[in-house]
């Protein structure tokens, strides 16, 4: 308490000190506290409240999370973003370290920033481009991908308005998206590994594959656990991809938590609903984050 | 060995290529007339290379201008307000001591928790009361500071020297200008990194412009992207020159500085 009175009144030169590094901390302070904290208690109030599409609101208990946990489209949402997300993420994280692995190895620095940069490329597109783009290859008629197919002697598929393809044909553009992001986490990872601990691992006889298994992998543990959050994180939020693309459709096959969300908020104006579905995101993404932590990340061992 | 090497290589070639290939697809596209995308069987090049007849619809059809001017001011305004406001959190954080100092900084740090998407509704409705609903404040509001700023500055103040710091102080300038001549010059890579890196993501913004905008003139280019998909057929050879335009600002910013892009990828990796 004392030592918050004199941030306020400065006695001492080192007081003035304490005060100008709050004074410099306190506009970003100020800003997340805006922007994020109050809304988020503010969306938690919500989720107590009937709220009607003019703004009236009347006290509504937990029955706005009776409505929504209830609502079976609401699972089906949860259920199609999680299997967007088990489709995405660990394609991601292996081929990201594949293609990491694969460019640490080139000798020319050169040519390796060449690929690097191909592979990082579309990070620097927007989402919305990056599915527009994809849309148009895979067009059952005229897209590029069924052409391409033919030659193989496979029949025009309907990807994205296929049920069964629509899932897959989204966590692609998730994966494109991506990947470039992830190498160059594990690329750069790799390249503070010490080239002893290969050179003594080859002394004693190892493989190439006991090396990865042995040497690499761990040294790359905490990259490892670290991008699987992240791609987690990315992936539960997806809006952007199927928004521009299918919305939601065919039939609701990719109909995800945040599309859902935003329609119940800004079609339909049920901001009750809307915000027991983003307390949901919240907590969940919350409770994720911190098991994976929790259970993958192990202190590396020599 | 040899052959090994040679076959890696060309396994992380043709995987460049494949990830590169639909930034191809879609100039090529762009360069088509509606006819010619058409046609079966499909054919890759272009009849003419030189037709950016696409280019100049795109710009009749919609204020597509408008739109990428729109993404460039907020996007520049959000970028410039998150370095300003990062450093000066980022020297407060990083070379003082006050009570509170690590959990502020911690707590900042665990708001990269919190989805946007789940402060939205509030966002919205205060925005409406402050009638900033589809304005240019209302757009960039929620843009203008972000986690990865402060902690990006921290990093990078960190390690300037406290015997600098200290001799300024004895030099007897006031802390705000040993901010300014002491501090800022000492991180201009990180600055630049800062600036390069939000602006891509704000220019790649999409969820809030489109819940905070109504009106077609305050359309950012993602928005306006999707103008071009709002038809029963849509017409893929506009859409992609649409596309290009509003990838190519960025793409040509991204692979002018990647130097700096990469440097943000990987601050925030290893210190993860």
């Amino acid at each position: 308490m004392r030592a918050w009175y004199r941030l306020v009144f400065p006695r001492s030169y080192l007081d003035r000190r304490k005060r100008a590094g709050f004074l410099f901390v306190l506009p970003a302070l100020c800003f997340f506290g805006f922007v994020y904290l109050l809304p988020l208690a503010q969306s938690v109030a919500y989720s107590f409240y009937k709220i009607a599409p003019g703004g009236a609101r009347e006290f509504a208990g937990l029955s706005r999370y009776e409505k929504v946990l209830t609502d079976s489209t609401f699972w089906t949402a949860v259920g199609n973003t999680v299997q967007l997300l088990l489709l995405s993420v660990p394609a991601t994280v292996v081929c990201a370290l594949a293609v990491a692995l694969g460019l640490d190895r080139i000798a020319s620095l050169k040519w390796r920033n060449v690929w690097a940069s191909m592979y990082f490329l579309p990070f620097a597109t927007s989402l919305v481009a990056a599915a527009l783009i994809w849309q148009w290859i895979y067009e059952p008629v005229y897209g590029f991908l069924n052409y391409a197919l033919s030659f193989a002697g496979i029949a025009p598929q309907k990807w994205l308005q296929s049920l069964a393809q629509v899932k897959p044909s989204i966590a692609v553009v998730s994966v494109w998206v991506r990947v470039g992001f992830d190498t160059m986490i594990f690329l750069a990872a790799l390249q503070t590994i010490p080239e002893e601990y290969y050179e003594a691992a080859r002394m004693d006889g190892a493989g190439a594959w006991q090396r990865l298994r042995y040497i690499t992998l761990p040294m790359l543990n905490a990259q490892i656990v670290m991008v699987c959050i992240l791609e987690l994180i990315f992936n539960f939020k997806i809006f952007d991809q199927v928004y521009a693309t299918t919305q939601g459709g065919p039939a609701g096959a990719s109909q995800t938590i945040i599309m859902l969300l935003y329609d119940t908020a800004f079609k339909y104006f049920r901001f009750g609903e809307a915000s027991v579905m983003a307390v949901f995101v919240f907590v969940t993404l919350m409770v994720i984050t911190v098991l994976q932590w929790r259970l993958l990340r192990k202190p590396v061992e020599y | 060995m040899r052959h090994w090497r040679w076959m890696l290589t060309l396994a992380v070639a043709c995987g460049a290529i494949v990830v590169f290939f639909p930034f191809f697809w879609m100039a090529v596209t762009s360069l088509k007339t509606a006819p010619e995308i058409q046609r079966v069987p499909l054919q890759i090049p272009p009849d003419h290379w030189l037709n950016f007849g696409n280019y100049v619809e795109v710009f009749k059809r919609e204020p597509f201008l408008r739109y990428l001017a729109n993404s460039a001011l907020v996007a520049s305004i959000a970028a410039a307000s998150s370095v300003v406001v990062s450093s000066l959190a980022g020297f407060g954080f990083a070379k003082f001591r006050f009570p509170g100092r690590d959990v502020l900084f911690l707590a900042i740090v665990g708001i990269l928790m919190v989805p946007f998407q789940s402060v939205v509704v509030p966002l919205y409705v205060w925005m409406n009361d402050l009638g900033l609903l589809d304005t240019y404040a209302g757009i960039v509001a929620p843009d203008l500071v972000s986690v990865f700023g402060v902690f990006l500055m921290r990093q990078a103040i960190e390690v300037i020297p406290d015997d600098y710091i200290d001799a300024a102080r004895v030099d007897g300038g006031s802390e705000l200008r040993i901010f300014f001549s002491v501090v800022l010059p000492s991180i201009k890579p990180a600055i630049a990194t800062l600036l390069i890196v939000k602006f891509m993501w704000n220019w790649n913004e999409f969820f809030w412009p489109m819940v905070v905008t109504t009106s077609r003139e305050m359309k950012v280019v993602t928005l306006g992207l999707m103008s071009f998909t709002n038809m029963y057929f849509i017409e893929y050879n506009l859409l992609t020159a649409a596309a290009v335009l509003s990838i190519l600002p960025i793409l040509v910013v991204f692979v002018l500085l990647q130097r700096w892009v990469v440097q943000a990828v990987v601050m925030s990796g290893l210190k993860g």
